[in-house]
């Protein structure tokens, strides 16, 4: 029997070889999807700015250095305010920061000073970036807690503190007190209390972040994006490559013979399934092995077992569902289409393009009947997070489902060969 | 009648005929078209309002007034209200990127003057998500003190938004994404129709006609053309039905979105002459499509990410296109060249293509 389910995948993997136009078919889609993937990866990091700084003095001279050293979020070039301008019309830059020339008397005066912001608003994204990034810079300057470094616990950042000749002692204007203000509020037998922090540096915002990160390292948004192409890469491979030859057998009426072989056609297409599943794992060897090479992926060892599962469990999918889509259309390039369209949906309603969790709650639903859901949300799990936490339960729908697509794809493909004697 | 025209019109209604039996490839066409409008809507979603949960221990009233100003931080937080322990199980398990405790106390300690510690825990495993809650929390805290006029704040941001309204990030990646639609819809049913001549053998049939080979596929590629408007008035369709989307200039919308069509079915005709084979067209403009989209100014005017990208960005039609296709949609000037000036550049890409399909043509037939 393992003989016959052997052959049979052999037979496919060399006709599967001899199709370099099928293989291109299948690799093409994941290869554009990372390109997109990274291009997009590039694309969510700083923003450009230009700074232009008319006054003189030293809150003057604070408050460019604050924005100057935020290199996270700015792609910062300094300038005059007619080149900025000129910078802002032809798109050069997103926005222009302006230190006015009167922004030094404002500060010493006790009054408030504006740091101008003339910003392209032409789609939100980038423009609550930099509203985002710009509300920042200015609050460090009263409160240097707010720098990145100052919310999570480490030093105060540049400047420190507030301006000279400031006295002013931080509380609300009372005049703005709505009404119920200072009553006593909430549950406290177990909650949390604001104690104030004696070692806190002064902040006339009242409010000092206490930022604690959940991992020690940030994954790279790079890595985090593109390692799901993985999985797309197994689902274009294992579903296009089953898909042709099952429709292939039967336009070159070959499933006739298939039929009349004294080989049991249960492992006959047993077989099928086998080949389509190992074109995925090959297809997907030299690529883990490129990922780790450049560090991409770097699972805990004891995370590679489940993971291998995951990558497994998802290419049997792929097979199987290869074989009813290969049974259910004819023609090879209505397959390829189709094989293209199904994997690219599989992929992003899996959360493949992003992460379903922080979708909206019908994304959600909807995505919880899509089972490659299962496999990023695993291979997510294993190998970004320190506990395997869910992947058992995420093995378990893939097994489930993988088990079903073989079954349905078994009947469909026996069928149609019966059919076609 | 004229021979070419004769070639023409015998082509076109050829090529109907093949579209009327090939339906499947039809609207599997239009859907491929129609997911790359969701797909851009999924990276819109994840843009901002990053889900966060909010264990109030205070529910004062500063601290009802902090929590609107989060909800109201330039689109960066979803603020679900949960317990504690509900949070942490959820941040562990990859549902939240943050969550915001506001100790027991805040509100008191905010009447008095004192300064209040606020725990934020941040799953950190998305860069661009954390980065957004870092620069959020001093974003909305700074709303905050303007709110309760907090003394002692020296500098306040005065902003100047060249546009007078803000666009939201989905229905701007949507007007682009037509483009994208455009470009496989068209390039599809075109390359399809030409390299399907080469792999039939009708192709060495085209050297012996009375007229130069491009003609008959011309034909062909009018006929998918026309299929490709169609199909892509469906995509419009789902754009202005299901994403609201109403454009300030319909006919500039429509005569950019035809020309994309004319343009990205010569470009077709060139791949489907070069490659001879259908099976791997549909995957290779899939494969291109989404790329070029990205380099395009898709999502945000493409100089922003660089001269270098924005130069390159110049060997795209669909540069131009988006550009145009912005300005029709909602008025914005995404790119330092005019609108007038897209439209010719694009027009100049419908003659390169036509040029360049044509000598594909020819040296295919030949051989």
């Amino acid at each position: 029997m393992i003989r016959g389910m052997w052959t049979l995948a052999s037979l496919d993997l060399l006709l599967w070889r001899r199709m370099p136009m099928a293989i291109a078919s299948a690799l093409i889609p994941p290869v554009g999807m990372t390109a997109l993937l990274v291009v997009l990866s590039m694309a969510v990091t700083q923003q450009p700015v230009a700074l232009v700084v008319e006054g003189r003095g030293s809150n003057t001279e604070k408050m460019a250095s604050i924005i100057q050293s935020d290199d996270d979020a700015y792609l910062l070039t300094k300038t005059d305010m007619q080149t900025a301008d000129r910078m802002l019309a032809d798109q050069e830059v997103a926005a222009v920061i302006i230190v006015p020339k009167d922004f030094d008397d404002q500060v010493n005066s006790l009054g408030v000073a504006n740091v101008i912001l003339k910003l392209n608003n032409v789609d939100i994204d980038f423009a609550d970036d930099i509203r985002r990034s710009v509300d920042r810079s200015v609050a460090q300057f009263d409160a240097p807690s707010y720098s990145l470094e100052g919310e999570k616990g480490g030093e105060a950042g540049e400047g420190g503190g507030a301006p000279a000749n400031s006295d002013e002692k931080a509380k609300p204007d009372e005049g703005a007190k709505p009404e119920g203000a200072g009553k006593e509020s909430g549950d406290t037998s177990e909650a949390q209390s604001a104690k104030p922090d004696p070692t806190a540096a002064e902040n006339p915002y009242l409010v000092n972040i206490k930022e604690t990160d959940l991992r020690e390292t940030n994954v790279e948004w790079l890595n985090y994006q593109v390692v799901p192409a993985l999985v797309l890469l197994v689902l274009s491979v294992g579903l296009m490559g089953t898909a042709l030859l099952c429709a292939q057998d039967i336009e070159r009426k070959t499933a006739r013979y298939l039929v009349l072989t004294p080989q049991d056609s249960w492992t006959l297409v047993a077989g099928r399934l086998l080949g389509g599943f190992i074109a995925s794992i090959l297809f997907l060897i030299p690529a883990i092995g490129w990922c780790v090479w450049t560090k991409t992926i770097n699972p805990p060892p004891s995370h590679w077992p489940a993971l291998l599962a995951i990558f497994a469990a998802t290419a049997l999918c792929a097979s199987g569902l290869g074989a009813i889509l290969g049974t259910a259309l004819t023609g090879s390039r209505t397959i390829a289409l189709a094989s293209s369209v199904i994997s690219t949906y599989l992929f992003f309603l899996g959360g493949g393009f992003t992460n379903i969790a922080f979708l909206p709650q019908w994304m959600r639903t909807l995505s919880s009947f899509i089972p490659t859901r299962y496999a990023i949300d695993g291979m997510r799990q294993a190998l970004f997070y320190s506990t395997l936490d869910g992947v058992g339960k995420d093995l378990a729908i893939l097994c489930a489902t993988a088990i079903l697509m073989c079954a349905i794809g078994s009947f469909s493909v026996r069928r149609s060969w019966v059919a076609s004697e | 009648m004229n021979p070419v025209i004769r070639a023409l019109l015998g082509s076109a209604q050829a090529e109907f005929i093949q579209l009327a039996r090939a339906r499947s490839l039809v609207i599997l066409t239009v859907v491929q078209a129609v997911t790359f409008l969701f797909l851009v809507s999924l990276f819109g979603m994840t843009g901002a309002r990053a889900p966060t949960a909010l264990i109030d221990y205070d529910k004062g009233m500063y601290a009802q007034i902090f929590v609107q100003n989060l909800k109201t931080a330039h689109h960066s937080f979803t603020i679900i209200p949960m317990d504690e322990e509900t949070a942490n199980r959820a941040l562990a398990h990859g549902n939240l990127v943050a969550e915001i405790i506001i100790p027991a106390g805040f509100s008191d300690a905010m009447s008095q003057g004192k300064t209040v510690p606020l725990k934020v825990i941040v799953d950190n495993i998305d860069t661009d998500m954390t980065d957004d809650i870092q620069r959020a929390l001093p974003s909305a805290i700074i709303q905050f003190a303007k709110q309760i006029k907090l003394p002692g704040i020296h500098v306040q941001v005065a902003e100047h938004d060249l546009i007078d309204h803000d666009t939201d990030f989905i229905p701007y990646l949507v007007v682009s994404s037509l483009v994208l639609a455009a470009f496989t819809i068209s390039g599809i049913l075109s390359a399809v129709a030409v390299a399907r001549e080469y792999e039939t053998g009708t192709a060495a049939m085209l050297a012996l006609a009375p007229v130069h080979p491009i003609v008959p596929l011309v034909g062909r590629v009018l006929a998918t053309c026309a299929v490709s408007m169609g199909a892509l008035a469906i995509t419009c369709c789902v754009a202005v039905f299901g994403y609201g989307i109403i454009p300030k200039h319909p006919f500039e919308m429509a005569a950019t979105l035809a020309s994309c069509v004319i343009i990205f079915g010569c470009i077709g005709v060139a791949l489907g002459a070069g490659m001879k084979r259908t099976l791997p067209v549909a995957s290779l403009v899939f494969g291109i499509a989404l790329p070029l989209f990205m380099f395009s100014g898709s999502y945000e005017p493409e100089r922003f990410d660089g001269n270098t990208i924005w130069t390159l960005a110049h060997f795209s039609p669909v540069y131009y296109a988006v550009g145009i296709l912005e300005h029709a949609a909602y008025g914005l000037i995404v790119t330092p060249e005019s609108v007038s000036l897209n439209f010719l550049y694009l027009l100049g890409w419908a003659v390169g293509a036509l040029l360049v399909a044509a000598i594909f043509t020819r040296r295919g037939v030949t051989r």
